[in-house]
């Protein structure tokens, strides 16, 4: 077999994601441009006339990272996860198990469909707000990448652990609504955790998403509430770890093969 | 694409394969097989009786917790990659995908084997046109028929030209016509292009008519194998329906019971 030929099967795989997600474009892309769209419009023009500057920086462009990073984990985690289900549901992916496509190959494909679609819609929210908003800062654009690198990695393999597991719709749903979006919210999109009592501000350091928005916002802004090496360290070995995990499933077939 | 088979091996060698599922039940009794290349193999059992779960370890749809099964010399687990290279499979359960179209379920099937486009592109209008679905090949499968649907299935089988084709009930609630017209197809399949084939069905006289092998499966266990005379004379009954019935422990039922002829 031809090296061409062996990375044929994991094309294939990663094609059908994104075929996947761009035929109901309005949905996967359009839907949550316009939803970040929203958000930096309502909060940044409502709240954005009483709160002027926050960490001295205007109330707007503080709250761009955390948007930015949030849009980004939502895609990866709702496209890995409802795709992989999906294709359980309907035991189409019967068709990919029983081929001689790879466990790695298979989960390197499915990690990569969301981060891809999470690309797209990430970044026609930050081209949309460099539009928008004057001055946004971009202190330390390797970084920034780098961040959503590891990010993605991180809600890539969530997405995917979550889709492996999920036995109904409302498994998905239960991770996204009641546990994902609450810790992306609580974990400082919206606010400064330095501006906290006390006993907040120590449970929001318990906040894993809060690391990563910080992350992203030091990279844009030049300043964050946490030590930004020890935080992408973290973000980085839960995201590896979480690949591990999920390697370790796909070679045991869990919930895939019976 | 590595799907070249050695000719004296057997196409499909199972040695006391066993499968016992999480919840206890033990569907495969170490079974052995040995089916031969280029034959008609029919795996005839009543329902629960291990033929898809057989044929799930085949796949790598289920783990095997014993034995060994090997597909032209390649074991179905070690060597996994080169084993499924070789077979092509036409589940009982029809697992299109909802987003594609026809002709997209073969191409991206072709893909998942490492097949290039213009060879994909070739076989595609090959297998539209065998399968009278060249009309319908931009259309997305969840809006055809159930008897297309099963066309589809079975033209993904055949798309990455396996050497072994594996048909579980393929046939199940299809109309006569399209049956025939199937089974036809697969015949040729099997004389022409040197296919091996296993079948599973609940259609026993085709299974006698299209099949040069047989075996009859039952508790997770072979119970007897041989072509259909061998059978019929073995068991000194008229027809393979009443072997069947006889060894699945349910003799009372035949043909002739029905009417009455028998009393």
């Amino acid at each position: 077999m031809t090296r061409v030929e062996s990375l044929l099967p994991f094309w294939t795989v990663l094609r059908r994601e994104l075929t996947r997600f761009w035929g109901i474009k309005r949905q996967t892309i359009l839907g949550p441009v316009l939803e970040t769209y929203l958000y930096i419009s309502v909060f940044g023009a409502a709240l954005g006339s009483r709160i002027s500057h926050l960490d001295g920086y205007r109330y707007i462009v503080f709250i761009i990272p955390g948007l930015l990073m949030m849009s980004f984990a939502i895609n990866i985690f709702s496209n890995n996860s409802s795709s992989l289900f999906q294709q359980k549901m309907q035991h189409s992916i019967d068709d990919q198990l029983a081929s001689p496509v790879s466990n790695t190959q298979l989960l390197l494909a499915y990690g990569m469909g969301g981060f891809i679609r999470a690309l797209i819609v990430t970044g026609i929210t930050y081209l949309t707000a460099l539009i928008l908003v004057d001055g946004l800062p971009m202190a330390h654009p390797f970084l920034f990448i780098l961040s959503f690198i590891l990010i993605g990695l991180f809600f890539a393999m969530l997405g995917v652990l979550v889709g492996l597991r999920a036995e109904k719709f409302d498994d998905i749903s239960l991770y996204q609504t009641f546990i994902l979006q609450p810790l992306i919210f609580l974990g400082g999109v919206f606010y400064s955790t330095s501006l906290l009592p006390p006993f907040f501000k120590t449970l929001s350091q318990l906040n894993p998403i809060h690391y990563m928005i910080n992350t992203v916002r030091y990279s844009m802004l030049g300043k964050a509430d946490v030590n930004v090496a020890v935080s992408l360290s973290v973000i980085g070995a839960f995201g590896f770890g979480l690949f591990i995990l999920n390697y370790i499933l796909f070679q045991r077939g869990y919930k895939l093969r019976s | 694409m590595n799907n070249t088979a050695t000719s004296d091996l057997p196409a499909l060698r199972v040695v006391n394969l066993e499968k016992t599922y999480a919840t206890g039940t033990k569907a495969l009794n170490g079974i052995s097989l040995n089916i031969p290349q280029g034959s008609f193999f029919g795996l005839l059992g009543p329902n629960g009786a291990g033929k898809s779960t057989l044929i799930h370890c085949i796949m790598g749809l289920a783990m095997p917790t014993g034995g060994t099964a090997e597909v032209m010399g390649h074991d179905v687990v070690k060597d996994y990659r080169a084993a499924r290279q070789l077979i092509g499979l036409a589940p009982q359960e029809v697992n299109l995908d909802w987003f594609l179209s026809v002709e997209d379920t073969l191409d991206y099937h072709g893909g998942y084997y490492g097949m290039r486009k213009a060879e994909r592109k070739e076989r595609i209008d090959e297998l539209l046109e065998a399968f009278s679905l060249t009309e319908k090949r931009k259309i997305n499968t969840r809006f055809l028929s159930g008897g297309m649907k099963r066309r589809v299935v079975l033209a993904r089988a055949l798309m990455h030209r396996p050497k072994m084709l594996i048909l579980d009930e393929p046939t199940a609630g299809v109309d006569v016509e399209l049956r025939l017209e199937l089974w036809k197809y697969m015949s040729r399949v099997n004389k022409e292009d040197k296919t091996t084939i296993l079948l599973t069905t609940h259609y026993i006289e085709e299974a006698e008519q299209l099949c040069d092998h047989l075996a009859l499966i039952n508790g997770g266990e072979i119970i007897k194998t041989g072509t259909g005379a061998e059978l019929k004379k073995h068991y000194n009954k008229k027809t393979l329906e009443d072997v069947y019935l006889e060894l699945v422990g349910r003799g009372e039922l035949t043909r002739s019971s029905l009417t009455g002829a028998d009393k």
